[in-house]
Protein backbone atom coordinates (compact mmCIF):
# COMPACT_ATOMS: atom_id res chain seq x y z
CA UNK A 1 0.00 0.00 0.00
CA UNK A 2 1.41 3.34 -1.06
CA UNK A 3 1.21 6.44 1.07
CA UNK A 4 -0.91 9.16 -0.53
CA UNK A 5 0.07 12.83 -0.66
CA UNK A 6 -1.79 16.03 -1.46
CA UNK A 7 0.44 18.04 -3.79
CA UNK A 8 -1.97 20.58 -5.27
CA UNK A 9 -4.97 22.57 -4.00
CA UNK A 10 -7.42 24.94 -5.66
CA UNK A 11 -10.66 26.61 -4.68
CA UNK A 12 -13.02 29.26 -6.03
CA UNK A 13 -14.52 31.94 -3.85
CA UNK A 14 -17.64 30.51 -2.25
CA UNK A 15 -20.82 32.56 -2.47
CA UNK A 16 -23.55 33.56 -4.91
CA UNK A 17 -22.36 33.24 -8.48
CA UNK A 18 -25.59 33.67 -10.46
CA UNK A 19 -23.74 34.51 -13.67
CA UNK A 20 -21.39 31.53 -13.61
CA UNK A 21 -22.00 27.85 -14.41
CA UNK A 22 -20.97 24.91 -12.31
CA UNK A 23 -18.57 23.85 -15.07
CA UNK A 24 -16.97 27.28 -14.99
CA UNK A 25 -16.49 27.08 -11.21
CA UNK A 26 -15.26 23.49 -11.30
CA UNK A 27 -12.77 24.29 -14.06
CA UNK A 28 -11.33 27.23 -12.13
CA UNK A 29 -10.68 25.09 -9.06
CA UNK A 30 -9.21 22.23 -11.11
CA UNK A 31 -6.89 24.50 -13.08
CA UNK A 32 -5.65 26.11 -9.87
CA UNK A 33 -4.97 22.74 -8.21
CA UNK A 34 -3.01 21.53 -11.24
CA UNK A 35 -0.99 24.77 -11.31
CA UNK A 36 -0.34 24.51 -7.56
CA UNK A 37 0.84 20.91 -7.99
CA UNK A 38 3.23 22.01 -10.75
CA UNK A 39 2.12 19.02 -12.77
CA UNK A 40 1.57 18.68 -16.52
CA UNK A 41 -2.20 18.00 -16.91
CA UNK A 42 -1.29 15.08 -19.18
CA UNK A 43 0.27 13.33 -16.17
CA UNK A 44 -3.09 13.15 -14.34
CA UNK A 45 -4.36 9.61 -14.78
CA UNK A 46 -7.86 9.65 -13.30
CA UNK A 47 -10.40 11.95 -11.70
CA UNK A 48 -13.24 11.78 -9.18
CA UNK A 49 -15.91 14.48 -8.99
CA UNK A 50 -18.30 15.00 -6.06
CA UNK A 51 -21.59 16.83 -6.66
CA UNK A 52 -25.21 16.42 -5.61
CA UNK A 53 -27.61 18.36 -7.84
CA UNK A 54 -25.57 19.10 -10.99
CA UNK A 55 -27.05 16.44 -13.26
CA UNK A 56 -25.56 13.61 -15.24
CA UNK A 57 -21.81 13.49 -16.01
CA UNK A 58 -21.12 16.93 -14.59
CA UNK A 59 -17.52 15.92 -13.89
CA UNK A 60 -16.80 15.05 -17.51
CA UNK A 61 -17.98 18.49 -18.56
CA UNK A 62 -15.16 19.96 -16.44
CA UNK A 63 -12.53 17.64 -17.92
CA UNK A 64 -13.26 19.04 -21.35
CA UNK A 65 -12.47 22.56 -20.09
CA UNK A 66 -9.22 21.71 -18.32
CA UNK A 67 -7.16 19.67 -20.79
CA UNK A 68 -8.06 16.42 -19.08
CA UNK A 69 -10.62 14.92 -21.48
CA UNK A 70 -10.18 11.21 -22.00
CA UNK A 71 -9.07 10.03 -18.57
CA UNK A 72 -11.34 7.85 -16.41
CA UNK A 73 -13.71 9.99 -14.34
CA UNK A 74 -16.17 8.83 -11.68
CA UNK A 75 -19.00 11.09 -10.53
CA UNK A 76 -19.64 10.62 -6.80
CA UNK A 77 -22.84 11.41 -4.90
CA UNK A 78 -23.07 11.03 -1.10
CA UNK A 79 -25.01 14.20 -0.25
CA UNK A 80 -22.87 16.69 1.71
CA UNK A 81 -20.04 14.12 1.93
CA UNK A 82 -19.72 13.83 -1.87
CA UNK A 83 -16.47 15.77 -2.20
CA UNK A 84 -14.82 14.00 0.72
CA UNK A 85 -15.84 10.65 -0.75
CA UNK A 86 -14.29 11.69 -4.10
CA UNK A 87 -11.00 12.25 -2.25
CA UNK A 88 -11.26 8.85 -0.59
CA UNK A 89 -11.92 7.14 -3.93
CA UNK A 90 -8.88 8.86 -5.43
CA UNK A 91 -6.74 7.76 -2.47
CA UNK A 92 -7.97 4.17 -2.80
CA UNK A 93 -7.01 4.12 -6.49
CA UNK A 94 -3.49 5.25 -5.57
CA UNK A 95 -3.19 2.83 -2.65
CA UNK A 96 -4.32 -0.01 -4.89
CA UNK A 97 -1.46 0.79 -7.27
CA UNK A 98 -3.81 1.52 -10.14
CA UNK A 99 -2.82 5.19 -10.51
CA UNK A 100 -0.02 7.51 -9.38
CA UNK A 101 -1.51 10.96 -9.95
CA UNK A 102 -5.24 11.52 -9.40
CA UNK A 103 -7.47 14.57 -9.31
CA UNK A 104 -10.36 14.86 -6.84
CA UNK A 105 -12.75 17.77 -7.02
CA UNK A 106 -16.16 18.84 -5.82
CA UNK A 107 -18.56 21.49 -7.07
CA UNK A 108 -22.09 22.77 -6.72
CA UNK A 109 -24.20 25.57 -8.11
CA UNK A 110 -27.25 26.09 -5.90
CA UNK A 111 -28.22 29.73 -6.59
CA UNK A 112 -31.59 29.69 -8.31
CA UNK A 113 -32.04 26.01 -7.55
CA UNK A 114 -32.96 26.30 -3.85
CA UNK A 115 -34.36 29.24 -1.99
CA UNK A 116 -35.21 27.82 1.39
CA UNK A 117 -34.52 24.79 3.51
CA UNK A 118 -33.25 21.60 1.95
CA UNK A 119 -35.44 18.57 2.64
CA UNK A 120 -34.73 14.83 2.62
CA UNK A 121 -35.67 12.85 -0.53
CA UNK A 122 -39.38 13.38 -1.21
CA UNK A 123 -40.39 9.71 -0.78
CA UNK A 124 -38.92 9.75 2.74
CA UNK A 125 -41.50 9.16 5.49
CA UNK A 126 -40.26 11.99 7.69
CA UNK A 127 -40.16 14.42 4.76
CA UNK A 128 -43.77 13.44 4.06
CA UNK A 129 -44.83 14.76 7.48
CA UNK A 130 -42.96 18.05 7.01
CA UNK A 131 -39.38 17.42 8.16
CA UNK A 132 -36.72 19.80 6.85
CA UNK A 133 -32.97 19.62 7.43
CA UNK A 134 -32.99 22.63 9.82
CA UNK A 135 -35.86 20.98 11.75
CA UNK A 136 -33.82 17.83 12.38
CA UNK A 137 -30.96 19.87 13.79
CA UNK A 138 -33.31 22.10 15.77
CA UNK A 139 -34.74 19.04 17.50
CA UNK A 140 -31.26 17.70 18.20
CA UNK A 141 -30.26 21.12 19.57
CA UNK A 142 -33.18 21.00 21.97
CA UNK A 143 -32.04 17.56 23.21
CA UNK A 144 -28.48 18.82 23.73
CA UNK A 145 -29.87 21.73 25.73
CA UNK A 146 -32.07 19.36 27.76
CA UNK A 147 -29.36 16.76 28.49
CA UNK A 148 -26.27 18.95 28.97
CA UNK A 149 -27.60 22.39 29.90
CA UNK A 150 -26.36 23.92 26.65
CA UNK A 151 -27.72 27.45 26.24
CA UNK A 152 -29.13 29.23 23.21
CA UNK A 153 -26.38 31.82 23.58
CA UNK A 154 -23.68 29.12 23.48
CA UNK A 155 -25.08 27.80 20.20
CA UNK A 156 -24.93 31.33 18.79
CA UNK A 157 -21.24 31.47 19.74
CA UNK A 158 -20.53 28.76 17.15
CA UNK A 159 -21.80 31.06 14.40
CA UNK A 160 -20.01 34.05 15.90
CA UNK A 161 -16.66 32.19 15.93
CA UNK A 162 -17.05 30.76 12.43
CA UNK A 163 -18.15 34.02 10.83
CA UNK A 164 -15.24 35.76 12.55
CA UNK A 165 -12.85 33.15 11.08
CA UNK A 166 -14.55 33.54 7.70
CA UNK A 167 -13.82 37.27 7.76
CA UNK A 168 -10.10 36.30 7.72
CA UNK A 169 -10.60 34.10 4.63
CA UNK A 170 -10.86 35.95 1.30
CA UNK A 171 -12.62 32.94 -0.31
CA UNK A 172 -15.47 32.91 2.24
CA UNK A 173 -19.06 33.77 1.42
CA UNK A 174 -19.37 35.90 4.58
CA UNK A 175 -16.73 38.57 5.09
CA UNK A 176 -18.24 40.34 8.09
CA UNK A 177 -18.24 39.12 11.72
CA UNK A 178 -21.57 38.98 13.58
CA UNK A 179 -22.40 39.41 17.26
CA UNK A 180 -24.32 37.01 19.50
CA UNK A 181 -27.15 39.54 19.55
CA UNK A 182 -27.30 39.58 15.74
CA UNK A 183 -27.47 35.77 15.61
CA UNK A 184 -30.29 35.70 18.18
CA UNK A 185 -32.17 38.49 16.38
CA UNK A 186 -31.98 36.85 12.95
CA UNK A 187 -35.20 35.39 11.58
CA UNK A 188 -36.37 32.06 13.07
CA UNK A 189 -35.94 29.05 10.73
CA UNK A 190 -36.73 26.09 13.00
CA UNK A 191 -36.89 26.95 16.67
CA UNK A 192 -34.44 27.26 18.43
CA UNK A 193 -32.34 27.81 15.28
CA UNK A 194 -32.32 31.18 13.51
CA UNK A 195 -31.05 32.17 10.08
CA UNK A 196 -27.47 32.78 11.30
CA UNK A 197 -27.39 29.30 12.85
CA UNK A 198 -27.78 27.83 9.34
CA UNK A 199 -25.23 27.46 6.57
CA UNK A 200 -26.18 29.48 3.47
CA UNK A 201 -27.10 28.51 -0.07
CA UNK A 202 -23.75 28.65 -1.90
CA UNK A 203 -22.01 28.11 -5.22
CA UNK A 204 -18.40 27.07 -5.49
CA UNK A 205 -15.81 24.42 -6.26
CA UNK A 206 -12.61 23.00 -4.81
CA UNK A 207 -9.99 20.57 -6.09
CA UNK A 208 -6.94 18.62 -4.94
CA UNK A 209 -4.22 16.69 -6.78
CA UNK A 210 -3.17 13.50 -5.01
CA UNK A 211 -0.16 11.33 -5.79
CA UNK A 212 1.69 8.22 -4.69
CA UNK A 213 4.96 8.19 -2.71
CA UNK A 214 6.71 6.69 -5.74
CA UNK A 215 5.65 9.58 -7.97
CA UNK A 216 6.44 12.16 -5.31
CA UNK A 217 10.09 11.03 -5.23
CA UNK A 218 10.44 11.77 -8.94
CA UNK A 219 9.63 15.43 -8.44
CA UNK A 220 11.31 18.54 -7.27
CA UNK A 221 8.52 20.70 -5.98
CA UNK A 222 8.31 24.03 -4.24
CA UNK A 223 5.33 23.15 -2.01
CA UNK A 224 5.64 20.88 1.00
CA UNK A 225 3.69 17.67 0.29
CA UNK A 226 1.02 16.84 2.88
CA UNK A 227 0.31 13.18 3.61
CA UNK A 228 -3.28 11.93 3.59
CA UNK A 229 -2.92 9.76 6.69
CA UNK A 230 -6.51 8.49 6.75
CA UNK A 231 -9.61 8.55 4.57
CA UNK A 232 -12.49 6.85 6.37
CA UNK A 233 -16.10 6.48 5.19
CA UNK A 234 -19.07 4.94 6.98
CA UNK A 235 -22.81 4.80 6.32
CA UNK A 236 -25.49 5.24 8.95
CA UNK A 237 -26.88 2.15 10.63
CA UNK A 238 -30.57 1.42 10.95
CA UNK A 239 -31.81 2.78 14.23
CA UNK A 240 -33.97 0.72 16.50
CA UNK A 241 -35.41 1.63 19.85
CA UNK A 242 -34.88 5.07 21.32
CA UNK A 243 -31.34 6.27 20.51
CA UNK A 244 -29.82 9.49 21.83
CA UNK A 245 -30.35 12.49 19.56
CA UNK A 246 -27.60 14.49 21.32
CA UNK A 247 -24.70 12.25 20.29
CA UNK A 248 -23.55 10.88 16.90
CA UNK A 249 -22.50 7.22 16.90
CA UNK A 250 -21.95 7.47 13.12
CA UNK A 251 -19.38 10.25 13.54
CA UNK A 252 -17.75 8.32 16.40
CA UNK A 253 -17.44 5.09 14.37
CA UNK A 254 -16.02 6.93 11.34
CA UNK A 255 -13.53 8.80 13.52
CA UNK A 256 -12.37 5.58 15.21
CA UNK A 257 -11.71 4.05 11.78
CA UNK A 258 -9.75 7.15 10.72
CA UNK A 259 -7.66 7.33 13.92
CA UNK A 260 -6.79 3.65 13.49
CA UNK A 261 -5.75 4.17 9.85
CA UNK A 262 -3.62 7.16 10.78
CA UNK A 263 -2.15 5.51 13.85
CA UNK A 264 -2.95 8.44 16.09
CA UNK A 265 -5.65 9.66 18.44
CA UNK A 266 -7.84 12.74 18.82
CA UNK A 267 -5.34 14.28 21.27
CA UNK A 268 -2.83 14.63 18.42
CA UNK A 269 -5.12 16.72 16.19
CA UNK A 270 -3.97 20.37 15.95
CA UNK A 271 -7.00 21.73 14.07
CA UNK A 272 -10.24 20.41 12.61
CA UNK A 273 -12.64 21.40 9.88
CA UNK A 274 -15.99 19.84 10.84
CA UNK A 275 -19.38 19.76 9.17
CA UNK A 276 -21.09 22.75 10.82
CA UNK A 277 -24.12 22.86 8.52
CA UNK A 278 -25.90 24.30 11.60
CA UNK A 279 -24.48 25.76 14.83
CA UNK A 280 -25.58 22.70 16.84
CA UNK A 281 -23.96 20.46 14.21
CA UNK A 282 -20.46 21.66 15.17
CA UNK A 283 -21.21 20.69 18.78
CA UNK A 284 -22.39 17.19 17.81
CA UNK A 285 -19.42 16.71 15.46
CA UNK A 286 -16.53 17.67 17.75
CA UNK A 287 -18.05 15.61 20.58
CA UNK A 288 -18.64 12.67 18.23
CA UNK A 289 -15.06 12.93 16.94
CA UNK A 290 -13.73 12.73 20.51
CA UNK A 291 -12.05 16.12 20.14
CA UNK A 292 -13.98 17.44 23.16
CA UNK A 293 -15.73 15.44 25.93
CA UNK A 294 -19.41 14.70 25.26
CA UNK A 295 -21.60 17.49 26.57
CA UNK A 296 -18.71 19.87 27.31
CA UNK A 297 -18.05 21.60 23.99
CA UNK A 298 -20.42 24.55 24.53
CA UNK A 299 -18.67 25.53 27.78
CA UNK A 300 -15.22 25.08 26.28
CA UNK A 301 -16.18 27.03 23.18
CA UNK A 302 -17.32 29.84 25.45
CA UNK A 303 -13.87 29.78 27.12
CA UNK A 304 -12.17 30.21 23.73
CA UNK A 305 -10.69 26.71 23.41
CA UNK A 306 -11.95 26.34 19.81
CA UNK A 307 -10.74 29.76 18.62
CA UNK A 308 -7.74 30.23 16.36
CA UNK A 309 -5.07 30.47 19.07
CA UNK A 310 -7.10 28.28 21.44
CA UNK A 311 -6.35 24.71 22.55
CA UNK A 312 -7.93 23.12 19.44
CA UNK A 313 -9.11 25.50 16.70
CA UNK A 314 -12.33 24.30 15.06
CA UNK A 315 -13.23 25.49 11.56
CA UNK A 316 -10.48 28.10 11.16
CA UNK A 317 -11.57 28.50 7.49
CA UNK A 318 -14.96 29.82 8.64
CA UNK A 319 -16.65 26.45 8.30
CA UNK A 320 -19.87 25.90 6.42
CA UNK A 321 -21.52 28.67 8.47
CA UNK A 322 -19.00 31.28 7.39
CA UNK A 323 -17.21 30.05 4.31
CA UNK A 324 -20.39 28.70 2.70
CA UNK A 325 -21.72 25.25 1.83
CA UNK A 326 -21.78 24.36 -1.88
CA UNK A 327 -22.62 20.73 -1.08
CA UNK A 328 -20.35 18.75 -3.39
CA UNK A 329 -17.45 21.19 -2.93
CA UNK A 330 -17.55 21.24 0.87
CA UNK A 331 -15.53 18.11 1.68
CA UNK A 332 -12.81 19.06 -0.78
CA UNK A 333 -12.67 22.66 0.48
CA UNK A 334 -12.17 21.37 4.04
CA UNK A 335 -9.10 19.41 2.87
CA UNK A 336 -7.87 22.46 0.94
CA UNK A 337 -7.99 24.45 4.20
CA UNK A 338 -6.24 21.75 6.24
CA UNK A 339 -3.47 21.55 3.62
CA UNK A 340 -3.08 25.34 3.63
CA UNK A 341 -2.81 25.29 7.43
CA UNK A 342 -0.26 22.45 7.44
CA UNK A 343 1.79 24.24 4.78
CA UNK A 344 1.73 27.37 6.95
CA UNK A 345 -0.02 29.38 4.23
CA UNK A 346 -3.25 30.36 6.00
CA UNK A 347 -2.29 33.99 6.55
CA UNK A 348 -4.17 35.81 9.33
CA UNK A 349 -6.08 32.64 10.31
CA UNK A 350 -2.94 30.46 10.54
CA UNK A 351 -2.97 27.95 13.40
CA UNK A 352 0.57 28.22 14.80
CA UNK A 353 2.64 25.06 14.54
CA UNK A 354 -0.12 22.90 13.02
CA UNK A 355 1.20 19.42 12.11
CA UNK A 356 -1.94 17.24 11.99
CA UNK A 357 -5.40 18.29 10.79
CA UNK A 358 -8.76 16.57 10.48
CA UNK A 359 -11.67 17.12 8.08
CA UNK A 360 -15.14 15.72 8.86
CA UNK A 361 -18.23 15.63 6.64
CA UNK A 362 -21.61 14.17 7.22
CA UNK A 363 -24.32 14.05 4.61
CA UNK A 364 -27.88 12.99 4.02
CA UNK A 365 -30.85 11.83 6.05
CA UNK A 366 -33.31 9.00 5.70
CA UNK A 367 -36.08 7.97 8.08
CA UNK A 368 -34.98 5.13 10.34
CA UNK A 369 -31.22 5.50 9.86
CA UNK A 370 -28.92 7.64 11.96
CA UNK A 371 -27.56 9.54 8.94
CA UNK A 372 -26.51 8.61 5.42
CA UNK A 373 -22.77 9.11 4.84
CA UNK A 374 -19.92 10.23 7.09
CA UNK A 375 -16.26 10.84 6.23
CA UNK A 376 -13.14 11.66 8.24
CA UNK A 377 -9.94 12.59 6.40
CA UNK A 378 -6.76 13.12 8.43
CA UNK A 379 -3.76 14.97 7.00
CA UNK A 380 -0.23 15.22 8.37
CA UNK A 381 2.64 17.56 7.51
CA UNK B 1 -54.32 -8.04 7.13
CA UNK B 2 -54.32 -5.94 4.00
CA UNK B 3 -51.21 -4.06 3.01
CA UNK B 4 -52.15 -0.63 1.81
CA UNK B 5 -49.65 0.52 -0.77
CA UNK B 6 -51.83 2.08 -3.42
CA UNK B 7 -54.73 4.42 -3.72
CA UNK B 8 -57.68 3.36 -1.63
CA UNK B 9 -61.09 3.08 -3.26
CA UNK B 10 -62.16 6.40 -1.83
CA UNK B 11 -59.18 8.36 -3.15
CA UNK B 12 -57.25 8.10 0.09
CA UNK B 13 -53.50 7.48 0.08
CA UNK B 14 -51.30 6.75 3.09
CA UNK B 15 -48.57 9.26 3.90
CA UNK B 16 -46.13 6.36 3.44
CA UNK B 17 -46.79 2.75 2.29
CA UNK B 18 -45.27 1.14 5.41
CA UNK B 19 -47.04 2.83 8.30
CA UNK B 20 -50.61 1.47 8.35
CA UNK B 21 -52.19 -1.96 8.44
CA UNK B 22 -55.83 -2.48 7.53
CA UNK B 23 -58.32 -0.79 5.25
CA UNK B 24 -57.95 2.95 4.99
CA UNK B 25 -61.74 3.31 4.92
CA UNK B 26 -62.05 1.48 8.20
CA UNK B 27 -59.93 2.15 11.26
CA UNK B 28 -56.32 2.18 10.04
CA UNK B 29 -53.85 0.92 12.60
CA UNK B 30 -50.35 2.41 12.90
CA UNK B 31 -47.83 -0.40 12.92
CA UNK B 32 -44.14 -1.01 13.48
CA UNK B 33 -42.21 -4.24 13.53
CA UNK B 34 -40.50 -6.44 16.11
CA UNK B 35 -37.81 -9.06 15.47
CA UNK B 36 -38.77 -12.45 16.91
CA UNK B 37 -35.09 -13.43 17.16
CA UNK B 38 -33.50 -10.46 18.92
CA UNK B 39 -36.43 -8.30 19.95
CA UNK B 40 -35.33 -5.18 18.03
CA UNK B 41 -38.16 -2.82 17.17
CA UNK B 42 -38.49 -0.62 14.10
CA UNK B 43 -40.65 2.12 12.68
CA UNK B 44 -41.48 2.21 9.86
CA UNK B 45 -41.81 -1.56 9.65
CA UNK B 46 -39.14 -3.69 7.99
CA UNK B 47 -39.14 -7.11 6.35
CA UNK B 48 -35.73 -8.11 7.71
CA UNK B 49 -34.21 -7.23 11.09
CA UNK B 50 -31.46 -4.64 10.64
CA UNK B 51 -29.74 -5.77 13.83
CA UNK B 52 -29.54 -9.59 13.44
CA UNK B 53 -30.69 -10.01 9.79
CA UNK B 54 -33.46 -12.43 10.81
CA UNK B 55 -36.45 -12.51 8.47
CA UNK B 56 -38.68 -13.50 11.38
CA UNK B 57 -40.02 -10.04 11.86
CA UNK B 58 -43.61 -9.53 12.98
CA UNK B 59 -45.83 -6.54 12.40
CA UNK B 60 -46.94 -5.08 15.72
CA UNK B 61 -49.64 -2.47 16.32
CA UNK B 62 -48.45 0.73 17.95
CA UNK B 63 -50.18 2.29 20.92
CA UNK B 64 -51.62 5.77 20.75
CA UNK B 65 -50.05 7.36 23.81
CA UNK B 66 -46.40 8.31 24.37
CA UNK B 67 -44.11 11.07 25.61
CA UNK B 68 -42.58 14.01 23.79
CA UNK B 69 -38.84 13.47 23.18
CA UNK B 70 -38.04 16.70 21.35
CA UNK B 71 -39.75 19.27 19.11
CA UNK B 72 -39.29 22.31 16.91
CA UNK B 73 -41.40 25.05 15.41
CA UNK B 74 -40.76 25.11 11.66
CA UNK B 75 -40.82 28.59 10.12
CA UNK B 76 -39.38 27.76 6.71
CA UNK B 77 -40.53 24.77 4.67
CA UNK B 78 -41.73 23.63 1.27
CA UNK B 79 -44.98 25.00 -0.23
CA UNK B 80 -47.19 22.01 0.74
CA UNK B 81 -46.49 22.68 4.43
CA UNK B 82 -47.85 26.12 5.47
CA UNK B 83 -45.72 27.61 8.27
CA UNK B 84 -45.38 27.88 11.17
CA UNK B 85 -46.03 24.34 12.39
CA UNK B 86 -44.79 22.22 15.27
CA UNK B 87 -43.03 18.89 14.68
CA UNK B 88 -42.33 16.48 17.52
CA UNK B 89 -40.74 13.11 18.09
CA UNK B 90 -42.87 10.96 20.37
CA UNK B 91 -41.52 7.91 22.22
CA UNK B 92 -44.11 5.13 22.29
CA UNK B 93 -44.20 2.41 24.97
CA UNK B 94 -43.51 -0.19 22.25
CA UNK B 95 -39.97 1.23 22.14
CA UNK B 96 -40.26 3.17 18.88
CA UNK B 97 -39.88 6.87 18.22
CA UNK B 98 -41.83 8.57 15.47
CA UNK B 99 -42.10 12.04 14.02
CA UNK B 100 -45.44 13.78 13.58
CA UNK B 101 -47.01 17.23 13.49
CA UNK B 102 -48.16 18.42 16.92
CA UNK B 103 -51.52 20.18 16.96
CA UNK B 104 -53.75 21.94 19.46
CA UNK B 105 -51.01 22.89 21.94
CA UNK B 106 -49.81 26.51 22.20
CA UNK B 107 -46.06 26.67 21.52
CA UNK B 108 -45.26 28.06 24.96
CA UNK B 109 -46.94 25.04 26.58
CA UNK B 110 -44.96 22.38 24.67
CA UNK B 111 -42.57 20.54 27.03
CA UNK B 112 -40.13 17.64 26.67
CA UNK B 113 -41.65 14.68 28.50
CA UNK B 114 -45.28 15.77 28.17
CA UNK B 115 -47.79 12.98 27.40
CA UNK B 116 -49.04 12.96 23.81
CA UNK B 117 -51.74 11.08 21.94
CA UNK B 118 -51.43 9.98 18.31
CA UNK B 119 -54.48 10.41 16.12
CA UNK B 120 -54.82 8.98 12.61
CA UNK B 121 -56.31 11.66 10.37
CA UNK B 122 -56.04 13.33 6.94
CA UNK B 123 -53.00 15.59 6.64
CA UNK B 124 -53.59 17.32 3.31
CA UNK B 125 -54.73 16.86 -0.29
CA UNK B 126 -52.10 15.80 -2.80
CA UNK B 127 -51.56 17.15 -6.33
CA UNK B 128 -53.96 14.51 -7.73
CA UNK B 129 -56.71 15.63 -5.35
CA UNK B 130 -56.42 12.58 -3.11
CA UNK B 131 -56.58 12.73 0.67
CA UNK B 132 -53.22 11.99 2.28
CA UNK B 133 -53.89 9.98 5.44
CA UNK B 134 -51.32 10.36 8.21
CA UNK B 135 -51.29 11.11 11.91
CA UNK B 136 -50.97 14.04 14.27
CA UNK B 137 -50.04 14.40 17.91
CA UNK B 138 -52.25 16.05 20.54
CA UNK B 139 -51.79 16.70 24.24
CA UNK B 140 -52.98 13.73 26.28
CA UNK B 141 -54.60 13.61 29.68
CA UNK B 142 -54.81 16.56 32.04
CA UNK B 143 -54.00 19.17 29.42
CA UNK B 144 -50.84 20.60 27.96
ZN1 LIG C 1 -33.21 -9.17 15.06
Amino acid sequence: MSDVYVVGIGMTKFGKHPDRTVVDLGSEAVREAIRDAEVDPRRIEAAYCGHVFQGMVAGQRVLAQTGLAGIPLTNVEDACSSGAVAIREAALAIRAGEHDVVLAFGMEHLTGRFRGALTPAEDDLEAAVGLTMPAIYAMRARRHMEEFGTTRRQLALVSVKNKRNASLNPLSQFQTPVSVEEVLASRPIAEPLCLYDCSPVSDGAAAVVLCSARWLRQLTRSQRPIRLAAAALRSGEVESGLPSMAFEPLTRRTAEAAYEQAGLGPEEIDLAEVHDCFSIAEVLRVEGLGLFPVGEYPDRLERGEADIGGRLPINPSGGLLGKGHPLGATGVAQVVEVVRQLRGQAGPRQVAGARVGLAHCRGGKAAGVEGAACTVNILAA
Amino acid sequence: MVEVTETGRSGVVPVHPDVFAGELEGEPQLVGSRCRQCGARFFPRRGVCARCLSAEVEVVPLGRVGTLHTYTVVYQSTPEFPTPYILAYVDLPEGVRLLAPLAGVPVDQVRIGMPLRLQVEPLRTDAAGRTVLGYRLYAHGGGA
